[in-house]
């Protein structure tokens, strides 16, 4: 605290350069896992950066290798990695038991 | 490679990652088959039985996210001495690293005189992420970001323009964006913009300070954290000072710039650009014309969306125009789209394009689809879309040089809607406004040189 009137008139009252929150980002929950893949769906996805989709050409294979049952689904995102894509959304949340996404780059 | 859980984080996502060796991008097939078959290095455990893992593991309570909350902050910081709030500002991340003016409550009064528009008057949001939480910002906001910029109030309307469009200065991306400020019509002059000789460089005090405004504003007014919503790999130095910059109309051939994006010639307008960098023409063109000397360096960038920005000295334009015929600069721009060629698997081969271009190539959109099945040789016309390519001229004439960019025009503000109805008086002992030395750049004989 400011002993002298000296010191007291040093101090600077300044506004705050900072914009302000638009409101809470309210957090997603896990969906619940599966008990096993045996006989399930999963979607592999690559949204587009390089080297994304081998990978997961890859994986695919590994996967179908160790659990046979498993039917696998390799798709590449359509549009970009930024556009939204609401239909693409609607199949995979109708077909797919599991989502694997991945991100290359 | 953990950044991409906090970016998951800040939007209360508590996803299951799993990570490869890095990178992917470039990496022949047999070796991303390697990685897929060998071990995550963050956990060192096989990653395919971890991919399993995460879709099969019962969830726990650990991994249950609270909402993500920012609270709103108070008007004004608390109070306290000048070195203290330097100190402050500096380590909240608040400005560029350079010391700033701090904004007190009579700067930011000052700075208001630049407009008539109510301080407390909303502009909008910001952010330097395509998904994350914007900010709102008001006008005040922008004056004290305008005041901690060290500029006056005649800047304001320039930078009220420039925050109107709620484009950030840097948009996070690994890849570290750049960005160029472009300002027409009779503001130039009325706040001593420099649009000739060293337009680029140190020079000019309206120049620097709506520049680096901009960048201010994107700091406070678009969140950015370093490592949290910036994640440039290098970053970019443009981001200081953002090309900005004012375009020489009186000395071009050719329509100015806003003129050509439908306004009038002597409404007051700001510009804005977007892309990574630039390609000096390290010399005047000599064996060659200065459009054959841009095929060669635009072959250079990526092309994506066909976009590329000239930044020409009036000496170019004017040889271009004289000399080669191109009377517009839309007969340029048109001569750049057909003749620039580079081979299919030069364009493929970038990332960028393999990330926004194949996509539409995969649905059948030209030329893109066309361009997918060319042999690896073949050549293409990636400019294919000439209204992308901008041209805009800047520079004193002391050589025909210039400036080719990767960058995309964006959007363009009208500063008229923010200028006061009276214009602010100058401040301070000398009541003139403040103007950095001119050099000895006579064009109207007084200099005596013949």
């Amino acid at each position: 605290m400011a002993s002298s009137v000296s010191e007291k008139a040093a101090l600077l009252a300044v506004l705050n350069p900072q914009g302000q929150p638009t409101g809470a980002i309210k957090a997603l929950d896990l969906a619940p896992r599966l008990a096993s893949l045996q006989g399930k769906t999963v979607y592999l996805l690559d949204i587009g950066f390089g080297g994304g989709f081998e990978f997961l050409q890859a994986t695919e294979e590994f996967l179908t290798k160790k659990i046979p049952s498993v039917k696998t689904v390799l798709k590449r995102k359509p549009g970009n990695m930024l556009q939204d894509t609401p239909e693409f959304w609607a199949d995979v949340k109708a077909n797919a038991h599991a989502v694997i996404f991945g991100v290359g780059g | 490679m953990d950044y991409v859980e906090r970016d998951a984080r800040n939007h209360a996502l508590r996803l299951r990652f799993s990570f490869t060796p890095h990178t992917l991008v470039g990496k022949s097939v047999e070796t991303l088959r390697q990685f897929a078959a060998g071990n995550d290095p963050s956990t060192a455990q096989p990653i395919l039985q971890q991919l399993i893992d995460a879709v099969t593991k019962p969830v726990r309570p650990t991994e249950k996210m609270q909402d993500v909350r920012k609270e709103a902050h108070p008007r004004l910081v608390e109070a306290n001495t000048e070195e203290n709030l330097q100190r402050l500002f500096l380590e909240s991340g608040w400005t560029d690293g350079l010391p700033v003016v701090l904004p007190t409550e009579a700067r930011v009064a000052e700075m208001l005189t630049g407009t008539d528009h109510d301080p407390n008057e909303v502009m909008g949001e910001m952010t330097i992420t395509t998904n994350q939480e914007k900010f709102l910002f008001t006008v005040e906001k922008v004056a004290v970001n305008a005041v901690m910029a060290g500029a006056k109030p005649e800047h304001l309307p320039v930078i009220l323009a420039l925050a109107s469009m709620k484009e950030p200065a840097f948009p996070s991306s690994t890849t570290s964006f750049g960005r160029m400020v472009m300002v027409n019509g009779p503001i130039r002059d009325e706040i001593g913009m420099n649009y000739g000789t060293g337009a680029l460089s140190p020079f000019n005090f309206a120049n620097s300070v709506i520049g680096r405004a901009w960048t201010l504003m994107t700091i406070n007014l678009g969140d950015t954290r370093l490592g949290e919503t910036f994640m440039g790999s290098q970053g970019n130095s443009l981001n200081y000072n953002n090309m900005c910059c004012a375009e020489n109309e009186e000395k071009s051939v050719w329509e100015p710039f806003h003129v050509q994006k439908g306004f009038k010639a002597d409404e007051s307008v700001v510009s804005v650009f977007r892309g990574w960098s630039f390609i000096n023409s390290m010399g005047a063109p000599n064996r060659r014309g200065a459009h054959e000397e841009t095929a060669i360096l635009l072959k250079s960038f990526c092309a994506i969306r066909s976009a590329a920005t000239l930044v020409m000295d009036p000496l170019v334009a004017r040889g271009l125009k004289e000399q080669h015929g191109f009377d517009t600069k839309k007969s340029l721009t048109k001569w750049l789209s057909e003749n620039v060629k580079i081979p299919a698997k030069q364009y493929w081969g970038a990332d960028l394009i393999y990330a926004f271009m194949e996509p539409l190539a995969r649905e059948g959109v030209e030329p893109y689809a066309t361009w997918s099945k060319l042999p690896p040789d073949e050549l293409l016309a990636p400019y294919n879309e000439p209204e992308n390519i901008s041209i805009v001229v800047v520079g004193g004439e002391t050589n025909p040089l210039w400036l080719t960019t990767d960058q995309w025009y964006t959007a363009s503000a009208s500063i008229d809607k923010w200028k006061p109805k009276k214009a602010p008086q100058p401040s301070g002992s000398n009541c003139k406004p403040l103007r950095m030395p001119t050099g000895s750049l006579c064009s109207d004989g007084t200099c005596e040189v013949p």
